[in-house]
């Protein structure tokens, strides 16, 4: 039995030290590296890869865990989903790419266990411990940027919308939309649903399909969007799943997809790559050599823009030396 | 399931490290309940706060915490404690 106060202390204590690990260890590393010394030589630099790893272990599968936590309450959060109206495909077959590895850590994935949603949603409030001000959280100024100074869309499609954080902001900003909100996970479907419903959202769907090949008619969106998709597909997939989006994008509608493109900067991409490896997302190196710009220019958008993403105020700043992802907000018009 | 990254020369400090993080995870949840309850017992008045962060006027645990010591450091000897194989 693990009693909610000692929960929230043994988290509370994780992101304490993830914290340090971003504003004081991950700065010394990059100061050993930019001095010269080769971080395969760097004692420091074996703790940040250490840490990086078994933070999220212990965050998860650990004494205090997010799985061990929610799993003694696994009745009472099951039957609070039997509430949500979402369309399942009864045995949908998913990608061999995303059943082989438990993404983020996650045991079982996001997918295999009814209470995922739970444990991925209630990871997600600590997953980067923000150095900088934030007077709108990630979503709300995706959401702010893909609807800057341009008539409102009528129709949204969010790609891989997970347990609908990506999707509310959406929503919510424009209730006259019509928003549809896909995603393989089940148990993230029906978190979204349950949520959207209780918040009164009368204009938002929850289906399980796949970004790749969704099923609407062409031509059927204003806007299509996805937050921390591509990087968590093979790039074959990343090829289908922007062909999609064209395909479902009127003449004129906009694609705003938010993911991580480190810049050319060598101790960013070492980082970067090896944070791959260490959470479990092995497609963020394919996704970092793909030409992105010149696969949209050949699948026919236009104004395509790809550039970095300000996710917490000053974290583009000259001189802001923790760590971060290197969030890029991707962006074309059809 | 498979064998666990490891970052260090000598995979037996990847493991410790861990022991070490798991430990240091205690020591706070245990710091945090005993906050909480110190906090509450204050609250109704069963507890002087300010006159247990005194310091005591004796060694009031002395032999207990020898106890401890003790049986911490005991491994660090590398001595069999009972008759047995080299």
């Amino acid at each position: 039995m693990i009693d909610g106060r000692s929960f929230a202390a043994g988290q509370a204590f994780l992101l304490s030290v993830k914290s340090h690990w971003t504003r004081v260890i991950y700065p010394a590393v990059r100061d050993e590296f930019e001095s010269g010394k080769r971080l395969e030589d760097s004692t420091l630099y074996r703790y940040f890869c250490w840490l990086e790893r078994h933070l999220q272990r212990f965050k998860y599968s650990g004494r205090y865990g997010l799985q061990p936590y929610h799993a003694q309450d696994r009745a009472r959060l099951e039957a609070s989903l039997a509430e949500a109206e979402v369309e399942l495909r009864e045995g949908m077959e998913f990608p061999e790419y995303y059943t082989a590895i438990d993404i983020h850590q996650h045991p079982g994935g996001v997918w295999s266990d009814p209470i995922a949603g739970f444990v991925y949603e209630r990871g997600a409030r600590s997953t980067t411990p923000l150095a900088g001000a934030r007077h709108k959280d990630l979503h709300e100024r995706l959401t702010a940027a893909a609807l800057d100074g341009r008539p409102a869309p009528a129709r949204i499609l969010d790609m891989a919308c997970g347990f609908g954080k990506s999707t509310r902001p959406f929503y919510e900003a424009l209730p006259g939309a019509e928003v549809e909100a896909i995603d393989f996970s089940a148990p993230c479907l029906r978190l979204a649903a349950r949520d959207a419903q209780r918040a009164g959202a009368r204009n938002v769907h929850f289906r399980q399909r796949d970004a790749a090949a969704t099923g609407y008619p062409d031509a059927s969106f204003d806007l299509v969007t996805s937050t921390m998709l591509l990087h968590e597909l093979p790039p074959k997939a990343v090829e289908r799943t922007l062909a999609e989006t064209a395909r479902v994008l009127r003449p004129g509608g906009r694609m705003v997809h938010l993911d991580f493109l480190p810049n050319d900067d060598a101790f960013d991409r070492l980082i970067h790559f090896g944070h791959s490896r260490r959470n479990n997302e092995p497609f963020m190196e394919p996704l970092a050599r793909m030409d992105l710009a010149g696969l949209l220019g050949r699948l026919g958008f236009r104004n395509i823009e790809i550039r970095p993403f300000e996710e917490a105020d000053g974290t583009l700043a000259p001189g802001y030396r923790y760590w971060r992802f290197p969030w890029a907000l991707i962006s074309a018009e059809r | 399931m498979k064998p666990e990254q490891t970052f260090f020369d000598d995979p037996a400090l990847d493991r410790a490290f861990g022991v070490v993080m798991a430990l240091a995870q205690e020591v706070w949840v245990l710091r945090d309940r005993v906050r909480a309850m110190e906090a509450q017992l204050a609250g109704h008045g069963v507890l002087q706060i300010e006159k247990l962060n005194e310091e005591p006027g004796g060694d009031e645990r002395a032999a207990e915490r020898e106890a401890f010591v003790a049986h911490l450091m005991q491994s660090l000897r590398g001595e069999q404690q009972s008759k047995g194989m080299p």
